[in-house]
């Protein structure tokens, strides 16, 4: 069972290298790896080797996955995605990174 | 109250916000006032209710304890909600006067923030604890991006990329209290064996992710660019709300999963002392007031958490009794600031002048805003920091020194950089006859002569900081209230049995 911290490992470097690069879009590929990497650390919390579906009827509890990590993981991707949507939206407004100039967003700059 | 009423708190804000995106404006922000009334109005009933009855617990969804969705309320949560609740208010009443709750969607963006917060402070999970910070967060990423100045664009992407990788932190920790102990259910937890270095280092990634949250040293850069980008109200409502919920947390589950581990309290100390000095003498440098004012709330941040620090019922009672103080000074002073920036459009040091004389009313709410933050009588503050000093007692040797001596010199830090603010907007030459101070482009706007704030401005302001002198008047009854949630803090069996048993 080494793969699955490897692979957190590898995503997680991955996503802090894009975090420290310019440049939102850049940021956002590495917040994605950086969320994976969390995913994949709270699906190995449960019991990562294979398990038949939490359903009842479907399998005896004792051989079923468990349930909860799946939850914590889809309520994960669920909020990473909205964020992620949200801050590609702010790349387009933006154009750049800078906090000392008025980036051109077409709209009213007196306030 | 009974425990079958808690989701209340959550579900009415989260479906006002539903309706007020629907429904006319007008209705919207009827709505707006409505929602924050009433969970003040719950935050109250709690406490009564919290009387005679510790701890009030319901299962969200009829699943079987310890899988259920656990709603937990104590003496410490309803006083939370209850000053959230406050400062929600004249925050929004704030936003109803100067229009800024005309923008639309503004209604329903704070009333969604402050389901996020009723759930965060009520939750007894911590994952609904990682999904109300997030409920909480994502309106208020477009609130930056949709008031203040142009700035708030480049700052917008700082705070959402600082508060993201931030919640990846929370959710591997809360991922490996999950594969350590099998539970998220604070009440669970408490059976854990808190020696066991696993489960330490999976609760310490969690309580690493929450301190970025409330601004502590090391970690605290992102909080002092971000905030002053936004509006006064923004930034007002952000104050009352982000940093105190990520702070409740730490108290909570530092103390009820943790027991208070004695062996890093050095090390908690010195950080926390670190973000009180830092947050004083920060503000020094600073040319604009809400900036000067985004350093204080670091320092703040440092009183309140020394509490979890000292971790004795009198440490964590001062330490909530400051929160409380913080929390309604805080606003005050910068719902004043927003007044300013109504009334003369800047809030840059250069920019005022003379204030003293123009602007009487606003002098004395500042005024008595700033010495409370500095901790003078006539003001919640002092009784905040004699709290703290009392509660240093429970320490020893050097640490006592430690705390004393950060105490003191973090004060005088304040008192310098608050007489600095007062000197440059309240003194000076009167506003028409200001030499132009300003290089380039902090060039000062030129002020009509008969420009002057409208006295409602002020009552938001006034409000809070009548709160805080009545602390000062009668402290007694909050600081029984801090005493008695600290005592929930510390003695966790009525929660553990309310909560497993509902």
């Amino acid at each position: 069972m080494t793969v699955l911290p490897i692979t957190v490992g590898i995503l997680v470097a991955g996503g802090i290298y894009l975090l420290c690069q310019p440049g939102l879009v850049r940021i956002v590929f590495g917040i994605t790896l950086l969320s994976h990497g969390a995913n994949l650390v709270l699906l190995s919390s449960g019991v990562s080797a294979w398990r038949g579906e939490p359903l009842t009827g479907t399998a005896d509890p004792a051989d079923a996955g468990d349930p909860l990590p799946m939850a914590f993981v889809l309520t994960a991707i669920v909020i990473t995605l909205a964020v992620t949507v949200f801050m590609l939206a702010l790349a387009r407004i933006g154009h750049d990174d800078s906090t000392r100039h008025m980036p051109d967003t077409g709209e009213d700059h007196r306030a | 109250m009974t425990g079958s009423l808690l989701p209340l708190l959550v579900v009415v804000p989260l479906l006002g916000a539903a309706l007020g995106a629907l429904v006319p404006g007008s209705i919207a922000r009827v709505m707006l006032v409505l929602s924050p009334v009433l969970t003040t109005a719950g935050g109250v009933a709690l406490l009564v209710t919290h009387g005679d009855t510790p701890v009030l617990a319901q299962d969200v969804g009829g699943f079987v304890a310890g899988i259920a969705i656990p709603l937990v309320s104590d003496t410490f949560t309803a006083v939370m909600i209850t000053v959230t609740g406050l400062t929600t208010t004249a925050c929004i009443v704030f936003a109803l006067i100067t229009g800024e709750a005309r923008l639309r969607f503004f209604p329903t963006l704070v009333m969604m923030l402050s389901a996020g917060v009723n759930g965060a402070l009520l939750t007894g999970d911590l994952f609904n604890l990682f999904v109300f910070i997030e409920v909480m967060l994502l309106p208020s990423y477009a609130l930056i991006a949709m008031t203040g100045t142009w700035r708030r664009l480049g700052v917008g992407r700082l705070f959402v990329v600082i508060n993201l990788v931030t919640s990846t932190i929370l959710l591997i920790g809360i991922g490996l209290v999950y594969g350590v102990a099998g539970s998220v259910n604070l009440a669970v937890l408490t059976d854990m064996d808190a020696d066991d270095p696993r489960f330490r280092l999976a609760v310490g990634v969690v309580l690493l992710a929450l301190t970025v949250k409330a601004g502590v040293v090391p970690m605290h850069g992102w909080l002092p660019r971000a905030y002053p980008a936004t509006s006064a109200t923004v930034m007002a409502l952000f104050s009352a709300l982000h940093t105190k919920v990520a702070i409740y947390a730490v108290f909570r589950i530092h103390q009820t999963v943790l027991d208070g581990a004695a062996e890093w309290m050095t090390l908690l100390l010195v950080l926390f002392t670190l973000t009180m000095l830092v947050g004083a003498y920060g503000s020094l440098g600073e040319r604009m007031v809400r900036r000067s004012l985004a350093w204080q709330m670091i320092a703040g941040v440092g009183y309140i958490l020394v509490g979890v620090g000292i971790g004795t019922q009198l440490g964590l009672a001062a330490g909530l009794f400051y929160m409380v103080h913080h929390i309604l000074v805080m606003g005050s002073l910068l719902l004043s600031s927003g007044a300013i920036e109504h009334a003369y459009r800047t809030n840059q040091f250069v920019g005022l002048s003379g204030l003293m004389r123009r602007e009487r009313l606003l002098a004395v709410i500042m005024a008595l805003g700033m010495m409370s933050l500095i901790g003078f009588p006539p003001s919640s503050g002092f009784f905040g920091k004699v709290g703290i000093a009392r509660a240093v007692a429970d320490l020893d040797g050097f640490q006592i020194w430690l705390v004393l001596g950060a105490l003191l010199v973090a004060s005088i830090g304040t008192l310098l950089a608050m007489s600095r603010l007062w000197a440059d907007v309240f003194w000076g030459p009167p506003m028409e006859e200001m030499p132009s101070r300003g290089k380039g482009h902090t060039e000062p706007p030129v002020v009509p002569d008969d420009t002057r704030m409208r006295l409602r401005t002020l009552v938001p302001a006034g409000a809070l900081l009548l709160m805080s002198l009545a602390i000062f008047v009668v402290p007694g009854p909050l600081w029984e209230l801090c005493l008695q949630a600290a005592d929930g803090l510390l003695d966790v069996t009525a929660y553990v049995e309310t909560v497993t048993a509902s």
